[in-house]
């Protein structure tokens, strides 16, 4: 690890201050931190979000859960709230990496470094989520812009995320054993907007399936699922995985998600 | 890993070739191209900061160009360390051909990692190099199609 400053602001005013430059958010630190160890970045400042209480805690009303950047997965999935207001949500966030990520890393974190395999953003896309930065907000959709990439500026902080409750929900994801990110991942989500299905792990980032949504709006069932061919053309292959594969292991996940709303 | 592609640019094939042969385009059109300075006809000197999600590392190194068939197309080649981070090379195969109203741009590349990029980002090389080619090619043609060119 290379040298740097280190500092602690106590609120997001005093952290958005402090950045400029070769300076990094330290969130969970699941992905920096190790970056920061290999040497495969340098930093001069670190900003650490640790004690910012703005950016902490669940708070669910008759229509929403609002989650604060800073709060770890763990606290997500083990919610009473969030598992009795969505519970697609709470599944999904106790399904991340294992207990020691779970329990370090946020909601923010992921969705600012938009991991490919990284599970939250196909909450927010299917759950069609607002995303509260320090300056505006915008739609899930228009967040998320590719491969490691969001709408955030540069010195521009995540706040909070607004889930709009859905009718039902559901997460299926199909993990690598050893690393335990996703090769892919589902979420089919029934909200006021429709049905939704969100993709992660299989593409350069999270997307979404109209024609999965389509038949589904029609008759949600496995059945309305048979004959929806996804296209492998674009998805990512390596050695653990084709894209074909990718593509098959997609209407599986989506099955299955649908299957245990049904 | 290969990547092939091809891309559409409203100029005439001369005009795309010398846009080819033009250091300052290739400078503009590279992501995260720093400097780039021409050793000789066919060689050329080049940084470049690579930065994908949490990794940001600079590679120094050289570009070459070979299979010269003006205008026709050819092969470019660079190879770049990029210190404690490990190495890259690649290369592309780039073809033009003339289609109505402009020029076709066909191209095959291939990239390679190795050092501890290789073995951390090992999930994510495909889809970077994907990624980058896709930046340099949309750059390329948006430069090469400017009239002030």
């Amino acid at each position: 690890m290379y040298a740097f400053d280190y500092q602690r602001p106590a609120s997001v005013k005093d952290a958005v201050a402090l950045s400029g430059d070769e300076t990094v958010f330290l969130a969970g630190g699941q992905t920096l931190i190790p970056t920061l160890k290999q040497r495969l970045r340098q930093a001069s400042v670190m900003i650490d979000l640790g004690a910012i209480p703005e950016l902490r805690g669940i708070t669910v009303t008759a229509d929403t859960v609002t989650i604060g950047a800073m709060t770890c997965h763990a606290d997500v999935a083990m919610s009473p709230d969030v598992r009795a207001a969505i519970p697609g949500l709470a599944s999904l966030a106790g399904q991340i990496g294992d207990l020691q990520v779970r329990n370090c890393g946020t909601l923010g974190g992921s969705i600012a470094n938009n991991d490919p395999a990284a599970d939250y953003p196909a909450a927010l896309v299917a759950l069609n989520a607002v995303v509260h930065t320090n300056t505006r907000t915008l739609p899930a959709e228009d967040f998320f812009t590719g491969m490691f990439e969001t709408a955030l500026a540069p010195g521009e902080l995540v706040v909070k995320v607004v889930f709009p409750k859905p009718r039902r929900s559901a997460f299926a994801k199909f993990r690598n054993p050893a690393s335990r990110y996703a090769i892919a991942g589902v979420f089919v989500a029934e909200t006021g907007d429709g049905i939704r299905v969100a993709v992660i792990g299989a593409g350069p980032g999270v997307f979404r399936i109209p024609a999965m949504e389509e038949v589904l709006t029609k008759d949600f069932s496995v059945a309305a699922l048979t004959g929806i061919a996804v296209d492998a053309d674009g998805l990512n292959e390596d050695m653990h995985a084709t894209a074909a594969y990718r593509a098959h292991l997609i209407g599986v996940l989506a099955a299955r998600a649908v299957t245990s709303l049904t | 890993m290969d990547i092939k592609g091809e891309q559409f640019i409203p100029v005439p094939r001369q005009q795309v070739w010398a846009a080819l042969n033009n250091i300052d385009v290739l400078k503009q059109a590279i992501p995260g191209c720093d400097s780039m300075t021409r050793l000789s006809d066919t060689e050329i000197e080049a940084t470049v900061t690579a930065k994908v999600g949490p990794v940001k590392a600079t590679f120094k190194g050289q570009v070459t160009l070979s299979d010269l068939d003006p205008p026709n197309g050819y092969s470019i080649r660079g190879e770049g360390k990029g210190g404690v981070a490990g190495f890259a090379k690649g290369g592309a195969k780039v073809r033009l051909t003339d289609a109505p109203g402009g020029t076709t741009l066909q191209y095959d590349v291939d990239a390679a990692v190795g050092g501890k990029l290789a073995q951390i980002g090992a999930r994510l090389i495909e889809g970077t190099a994907r990624k980058l080619a896709d930046e340099f090619f949309v750059a390329f043609t948006k430069i090469a199609s400017d009239p002030k060119e």
